[in-house]
């Protein structure tokens, strides 16, 4: 495990050490004297070069694994400050889907609950940063239906369909699992720093092969990306544009024999170029995700009950079935209710929402207002959509707000 | 021989009675000014000498010693040279006065008067010490006779300077009001009315109706002009931020004459004219976001004021605020808080009024994208978050309603127009600042600590809604001042007597996108 703390050290140069010396701590223990430091450096190096590493890295990495070797107990106390668990490739806890990669990561940094990672059922619910207002609901409405059936929803926390397939696995009561492309201490992005608490709380986990004090880069996320399929049965696409890295995941769900879904979108969306190209490209392979029962059906979680894996007793708070978008609408006054009704078919800014629920628009501001404060409405950049336990909600539910309501006075 | 001649300078904004001491004593010919006098005033020597002789007089050939009183008060500029060489030609008995005399104005070499800014401050300076007559050059009569209680004598040279102090009437003594023949003696008079209202046609803005969509804009932009709070407009190029800016102009209510007097004053030290008359429009300035810091808080070698000061009694506009200068918008700051701006240099200080309303629009993001129909933004990861972090907490804290401006679909750009027009807008805005004036002696921007509690006499209902909104939007003790501010206001144009849940929960949402983490585009 401290091996893995030293910057710029990759599993693969991971593997080749432990290959060489057998242990871990041997490694270290090479690290200590002169002469072991040039046979590693000589084993380092033979890495670099052919993986573009740049020609210091080899000698940072031993000079790191001396500093290591030196300074063990501050690391691990380092961590434990932290509030991180760690989870060796030998740690019984270790996930065992992860186990069966090609190079699986030597050792994640938790933070949360070890036992989200070992759910019976565990599926990767991925997709484009900027996603379309269909794209998001399709998200919430997948994470929120697996999720109820105890499936535990993986992904990568970032901004989009990520963040939304999180934030519906919570409202849904489910766990879920955030792989992150950065160390636990520069949690990124930073919007996402609430979500993350979240996800915690209720009995779901942070985990990243980095080490903590690891900064987001370029290549951090795609080499995220294999962790995040490796930890699920199977991954789901849901909007991805030409090159997202949401591809980069269905790339080695398939590489790793696990199976792989895509919405797919109309032809001229920009946002579904790349789950077409994938359809297309690997008939058989990547599955098309026909709707929420079909899916269910697909991946072979038809006849579960919805029920949970874990003891009863242990997130008391979070285990309670989470109201579904009608109850909720149901519990709206009428101001609330106009406004989420409007917002059913997607996104809307205030003169939209004004418009379509006739009420002026000091009252659709205050009325706003009210629905952020109980988590039902979240907004940006001037546009106006449905969050929290109305994250799922769709066109579908017009007819709760309909029936249990009376018409708005104007 | 001695002679004493009153002049003024201009100091900021205000005139600052000047006495010039000539004497012109035998002895070798020479020319000194003493008196902490600048480099812009030693050169008074060469005008004063090319101005007397080219007016057909005699430059003495004497020892001139000119001293200007209080000797303590640094002087600058121009406006004392008629007063130096009108004290010069008494001295060396060339003239005759009768009776004490005041004169303001630059000379050229050929013996014209010109106009120098800050007439309107020295004016009135001399005429609150109690002199009774004051020359003035001819451009700037009309701006003299603003003010009251003081006789106007202008004058196109020198020549005709001597000839006024010497009768004791001028050719046209001017006395207020002075709105008639305001070109110079050459115009005649001209047919002109009284004086002009801002409120009307007359303003040079376009109308509110032009605006398209925008309903939360608009009703945010009333808010603020109707309590004097601050506003910021957030939206992509072409979201109307800027038209809606500019309409500002005909929505604010006229100045009253003691006010007027003010701007007025302000706009003739900064050098704007001529001025022709008492100026009741606010003001309205929209500086561009290259100004320097000396020219946004005042300074430079005279300490001109700046466009804080400029925009006293009306509104600063600042059209992309991040990009202006980190210590432009950080001088912003007191002002804001205080109403006016202390300009400290060696040796010198000085402090002006800036009691402006700011109202400030920018991008989302340096693309512009964001806050398109769909998320269009094209800038890299964490971008535009640090481009709104060039806005900084404590002056985001500082602005009372956040608005985003989507960009309006093409649809509602062509369709009839949905909006209302300014005149009725600006009639609701003048009643309500009239009724908060006479209510609780300020607007509603300016309120805080228990006035504001008392304004707003909140019951326990709305006290525990405050609570929950300072939670659930993060805000700081700040920002629950500017909560119930803008709530105050919200509430006033509901003619509604205590802040309600309502307004309160619509004021909330004017802040929200205050705190949020800088501004969320996707999440």
């Amino acid at each position: 495990m401290l091996l893995m703390t030293v910057e710029g050290l990759g599993p693969i140069t991971f593997y080749r050490l432990l290959a060489a010396h057998r242990s871990a701590s041997a490694v270290l223990e090479l690290a200590r004297s002169e002469a072991g430091r040039g046979q590693l450096l000589r084993l380092v190096g033979s890495s670099a070069g052919t993986d573009r590493t740049p020609a210091r890295r080899p000698l940072q990495i031993v000079d790191g694994l001396g500093a290591v070797a030196r300074d063990r107990g501050a690391i691990v106390d380092w961590l434990e400050s932290l509030g991180l668990r760690w989870l060796t490739l030998d740690d019984p806890d270790y996930p065992a889907r992860l186990r069966l990669l090609e190079v699986p990561p030597p050792v994640l940094f938790l933070r949360g609950a070890p036992d989200a990672l070992l759910a019976t059922s565990s599926i990767a619910v991925v997709g484009t940063r900027r996603p379309t207002d269909g794209g998001r609901r399709t998200a919430a409405r997948i994470a929120d239906a697996l999720a109820r059936l105890g499936s535990t929803i993986v992904s990568g926390l970032a901004v989009g369909i990520d963040g939304v397939a999180h934030g519906a696995a919570v409202e849904a009561g489910g766990r879920t699992v955030a792989v992150l492309g950065s160390g636990h201490e520069r949690l990124f992005p930073h919007a996402h720093r609430r979500l993350s608490e979240r996800i915690v709380a209720t009995g779901g986990a942070l985990v990243s092969e980095l080490p903590p004090a690891a900064l987001p880069t370029r290549g951090t996320f795609p080499r995220r990306n294999r962790v995040i399929s490796g930890l699920a049965d199977a991954t789901i696409v849901v909007e991805a544009a030409a090159r997202s890295g949401a591809l980069i995941t269905a790339a080695w769900a398939l590489e790793q024999g696990r199976e792989c879904f895509a919405v797919p979108g109309s032809i001229d969306a920009p946002t579904s170029v790349g789950c077409l190209a994938y359809l297309r490209e690997y008939p058989g392979q990547v599955r098309i995700v026909a709707g929420i029962a079909e899916l269910i059906e697909d991946l072979g979680l038809t006849g579960r009950a919805p029920s949970r894996d874990r003891p009863a007793n242990e997130h008391p708070s979070s285990l309670a079935p989470r109201p579904a978008p009608a109850a909720v609408l149901a519990t709206l006054g009428r101001a609330e209710a106009a406004v989420a009704a409007a917002l059913l078919d997607g996104s809307a800014t205030v003169d939209d929402l004004a418009r379509a629920s006739d009420l002026s628009v000091a009252t659709v501001l205050g009325t706003l207002t009210v629905l952020e404060l109980r988590g039902l409405v979240t907004g940006g950049g001037g546009r106006y959509r449905l969050d929290g336990a109305l994250v799922a909600a769709g066109p579908e539910q017009r007819a709760t707000v309909a029936s249990s309501r009376q018409p708005v006075l104007p | 021989m001695l002679a004493s001649v009153l002049s003024a300078t201009l100091h900021g904004i205000d005139g600052r009675v000047i006495r010039v001491e000539v004497d012109v004593a035998p002895g070798l010919p020479g020319f000194s000014i003493v008196g902490l006098a600048d480099a812009s005033l030693q050169e008074a020597r060469e005008r004063v000498r090319g101005a007397i002789r080219n007016s057909g007089l005699v430059f003495p050939p004497r020892r001139i010693t000119v001293n200007l009183a209080p000797a303590d008060l640094r002087k600058t500029g121009a406006s004392l040279d008629a007063a130096i060489a009108v004290g010069i030609l008494l001295g060396s008995e060339q003239a005759r006065a009768n009776g004490a005399w005041a004169l303001i104005g630059e000379l050229s070499l050929g013996g014209e008067l010109r106009r120098v800014p800050g007439i309107l401050s020295m004016v009135l300076a001399l005429a609150r010490r109690g002199v009774a007559r004051v020359v003035v050059p001819a451009e700037s009569a009309a701006e003299a006779g603003l003010v009251d209680r003081i006789e106007i004598h202008p004058a196109a040279d020198l020549a005709g300077a001597l000839g006024a102090i010497r009768s004791g009437r001028a050719a046209r003594p001017r006395v207020n009001p002075a709105r008639v023949d305001l070109v110079g003696p050459s115009a005649g008079s001209s047919s002109r009315e009284g004086p002009t209202s801002a409120a009307g046609p007359l303003v040079d803005a376009p109308d509110l109706e032009e605006v398209r969509g925008q309903a939360v804009a608009r009703r945010a932009l009333e808010i603020a002009l109707a309590g004097g709070h601050a506003l910021l407009l957030v939206g992509p190029p072409g979201s109307g931020k800027t038209l809606l800016a500019r309409t500002i102009p005909g929505l604010l209510p006229p100045l009253d004459p003691a006010d007027a007097l003010t701007t007025t004053a302000i706009r003739s030290a900064a050098g704007e004219g001529p001025i022709l008359e008492l100026d009741t429009r606010r003001p309205f300035r929209a500086p561009h976001h290259t100004i320097s810091y000396a020219g946004m808080v005042g300074g430079g070698p005279v300490l001109a004021p700046g466009e804080v000061t400029r925009a006293h009694q009306g509104v600063l506009f600042l059209d992309e605020l991040p990009e202006f200068g980190r210590d432009v918008l950080e001088a912003l700051r007191q002002p804001i808080e205080e109403g006016r701006v202390a300009i400290v240099r060696v040796g010198r200080s000085l402090i002006l009024p800036a009691r402006f309303q700011l109202i400030a629009a920018m991008n989302p993001c340096p693309c512009g994208g964001a806050l398109g129909i769909e998320a269009a933004c094209r800038c890299r990861t964490g971008v535009p978050e640090r481009y709104a972090g060039r806005v900084s907490g404590p002056l985001r804290d500082r602005i009372d309603l956040w608005v985003e401006m989507p960009r309006v679909p093409p649809g509602s750009l062509v369709g009839e127009t949905t909006g209302e027009a300014s005149a009725p807008v600006a009639l609701r805005i003048a009643a309500l600042r009239q009724f908060q004036m006479e209510r609780r002696g300020s607007l509603n921007g300016g309120l805080s600590g228990s006035r504001l509690r008392l304004a707003c006499q909140l019951g326990a209902r709305e006290r525990s809604r405050v609570v929950n909104l300072a939670e659930g939007l993060d805000l700081s003790a700040r920002g629950v001042e500017r909560l119930l501010r803008a709530a105050r206001t919200i509430a006033d144009l509901d003619a509604a007597e205590r802040v309600g849940l309502a307004h309160l929960d619509e004021a909330g949402r004017f802040r929200a996108l205050g705190v949020r983490s800088p501004l969320q585009i996707a999440v």
